[in-house]
């Protein structure tokens, strides 16, 4: 996942959390300081009762004649209501203030009561105002749907603002992955300009990254220097001594001696030709220099080597047969580092095959990938020897078949190059290689 | 056909000399910058053999020399450097074709004979062989106007041997100009004589293959 995206989401989330615990705990809150509220007016409204009561007297709400009967008042829309009766001495009250259920004209309403005892001329009366919750209901529902379409909107607008912000900050950061990071392979394409940021942390992975760039460019153009030189040296020779060999080969008076002789000399010859292209190509390789500029028709291949392996194949009673081959385009590679690649895979599978056995091949479309299979009969390499193939180790020589060591060391070593994944593995008598090609 | 060969290691300078004398060539040798230069100015060749680390310099600065001098003649870069820029760089230049040393003399000359019958200095195309019409440019071989089916490989080995007729072939060279020098696989000259053998089977229905001579312990050759 891109850093970009991670905080991205990050963010989101945090901001989400955040919110998220607001919008829990806002209705406790606002519940907690609306009842708050209503308690110290529900106090309020007990002093201006006992102020009544002085001014006019406790008759004017219980009378003389029926005291038991007590005073009751409430308003129209029965928000609020008063009510005092006459208690025995000794009642206690439990609690001042509580949410409780009335049920007035047949109707249960919750309120939030204030309850108190008033010692009124040697007589014990209980007062009880009350403020109707549905206020306190109706205010909490309205603020849950304004904190909820709030925190849509702000987590909407702080995901555009984060994503525009973040793109902003990170910019610098892209260029250094998409200019510099990536040719940290193919350093003589690298390109030391100066990636402007105003973010420090930038500005010195940038030069860190450019300083690192430089060296390796210089340590690969010493090697590159070397391996021209030390093909020169090594290739000079081996011509001369080919064209002397050549040269004998035209007399027609050699004797079998000398025929054989001079075979023996091509042979070694050939020998020592190939072990210097070999290790050249593989320096070369090693040192990217080659060009990857070119597209290659894997399919077209395909056909190719089967019909140019099919007749060998058949010769030695080996079935060379293929499955589906569908078309594909590989771009931006070296074609003939590509071919290189696939006819040595080839090559290792008929060396390997057992007798009259079997050599299949396809090329298959994948959405992310396209994927050349070639599976042999045979005994297969061990995986513990591949593994040092792949990692440069060794050359792997079969020194009983007598075959040279370069094959899977070129195939691995290119694929490498051309971002052509291997996968070579050997089970039950079979052999199976795949090359996995990058679509994009 | 005058040739320059310009190369400093003069001993695969006469030996490359002495093979086009044999192939009826007129070779002048140099093996300076400064020489060839000369060369170039004073004399005119059909074919420039130009190799490119000499000791005044380097080789592809020549080209320019050889455009200005040599308008129609054909260049082959013969080098033993490896860089790919060198390749492209001299093809670019004016270069008719890239040969990397080590190579055979014979491939030499097939590459010459290739540049030659592109750029229609040679007449002759086509080559019969006991009846059959073996093209040199194209993947073609007819016997009494009947076309003969081959492979792609069979093509290329069967026209790289008519090429150097009257030669002994060994399986190492003709597998050299198969498959180049990277196939990793020492028995490859055995699949040499596979396909010599399929060559032979395909073309005897049609006539006799005297022609294709097999030469004891050595390899091919093309008798005309």
């Amino acid at each position: 996942m891109k850093l970009f995206h991670k905080l991205l989401i990050f963010n989101l989330l945090g901001k989400g959390l955040f919110l998220l615990l607001f919008l829990m705990s806002g209705p406790y809150l606002l519940r907690y300081f609306i009842l708050k509220n209503t308690d110290r007016q529900l106090i309020q409204k007990k002093a201006e009762v006992l102020e009544l009561i002085e001014a006019d007297g406790i008759e004017s709400f219980i009378s003389n004649e029926n005291p038991e009967e007590g005073f009751g008042s409430y308003n129209i829309l029965k928000e609020e209501y008063i009510l005092l009766e006459k208690v025995d001495a000794g009642t206690v009250l439990q609690d001042s203030l509580s949410s409780v259920e009335r049920i007035i004209e047949g109707e249960e309403i919750s309120y939030r009561v204030y309850a108190d005892l008033l010692d009124i001329n040697g007589e014990i009366y209980l007062l009880e105002v009350g403020r109707s919750l549905s206020t306190i209901e109706q205010i909490e529902s309205i603020f849950f749907r304004i904190a909820i379409g709030i925190l849509f909107l702000f987590l909407g607008l702080s995901f555009i603002l984060d994503s525009a912000i973040s793109k902003r900050i990170m910019a610098p950061f892209n260029r250094i992955i998409r200019t510099k990071i990536s040719q940290i392979n193919e350093p003589q394409e690298f390109n030391d300009l100066p990636i402007s940021s105003t973010t420090l942390e930038f500005e010195i992975l940038d030069q860190a990254i450019s300083e690192m760039m430089k060296r390796i460019q210089k340590s690969f153009n010493q090697e590159r220097i070397f391996i021209s030189h030390a093909s020169h040296e090594l290739k000079t020779p081996i011509s001369v001594l080919q064209s002397k060999v050549e040269a004998l080969f035209v007399d027609e008076n050699l004797n079998a001696y000398q025929s054989e002789k001079l075979m023996e000399m091509q042979d070694s010859l050939q020998k020592m030709k190939k072990s210097v292209n070999a290790l050249l190509l593989l320096s070369k390789v090693n040192n990217a220099q080659f060009l990857k500029t070119e597209e290659v028709d894997l399919a077209k291949i395909l056909h190719d080597l089967i019909d140019d392996w099919g007749e060998i194949a058949e010769n030695r009673g080996i079935k060379l047969s293929h499955g589906k081959i569908d078309p594909f385009v590989f771009k931006n590679t070296n074609h003939s580092l590509c071919t290189m690649m696939i006819q040595n895979g080839l090559s290792n599978a008929v060396k390997y095959v057992s007798e009259e056995g079997e050599i299949w091949i396809s090329g298959l479309r994948h959405p992310d990938r396209y994927e050349i299979r070639i599976e042999n009969d045979g005994e297969g390499i061990d995986e513990k020897l591949l593994e040092q193939v792949r990692n440069g180790l060794v050359f792997l020589k079969d020194v009983n078949k007598e075959k040279s060591g370069f094959g899977l060391q070129i195939m691995h070593r290119i694929a490498t190059f051309l971002a052509v994944r291997i996968q070579l593995s050997s089970q039950d008598g079979k052999t199976t290689l795949v090359f996995s090609f990058p679509v994009s | 056909m005058r040739i320059l060969l310009v190369e400093d290691e003069r001993e695969l300078a006469k030996e490359i000399g002495d093979f086009l004398q044999s192939e009826h060539h007129i070779v002048d040798s140099v093996g300076l910058i400064k020489d060839t230069s000369e060369n170039l100015a004073a004399n005119s060749y059909d074919f420039i053999l130009l190799d490119l680390g000499l000791p005044d310099g380097d080789g592809l600065e020549l080209l320019g020399d050889i455009q200005r001098y040599q308008k129609d003649a054909s260049v082959i870069i013969l080098t033993a450097r490896t860089e790919v820029g060198d390749k492209i760089l001299g093809l670019e230049s004016g270069a008719d074709d890239y040969l990397s040393k080590p190579f055979s003399l014979l491939e030499l000359k097939a590459r010459m004979q290739a540049i030659l019958r592109r750029k229609g200095g040679w007449r002759k195309d086509t080559v019969n062989l006991g009846g059959f019409e073996i093209s040199l440019s194209q993947p073609s071989v007819h016997f009494q106007g009947q076309e003969i089916k081959l492979t792609r490989k069979e093509y290329v080995l069967l026209q790289f041997m008519v090429i150097n007729k009257n030669r002994v072939l060994n399986r190492f060279q003709l597998a050299e100009h198969l498959w180049g020098d990277h196939l990793d696989d020492d028995y490859q000259s055995n699949y040499i004589d596979v396909h010599v053998k399929n060559i032979r089977k395909k073309l005897s229905a049609f006539g006799p293959v005297d022609w294709l001579e097999t030469v004891r312990g050595l390899g091919y050759k093309v008798i005309s």
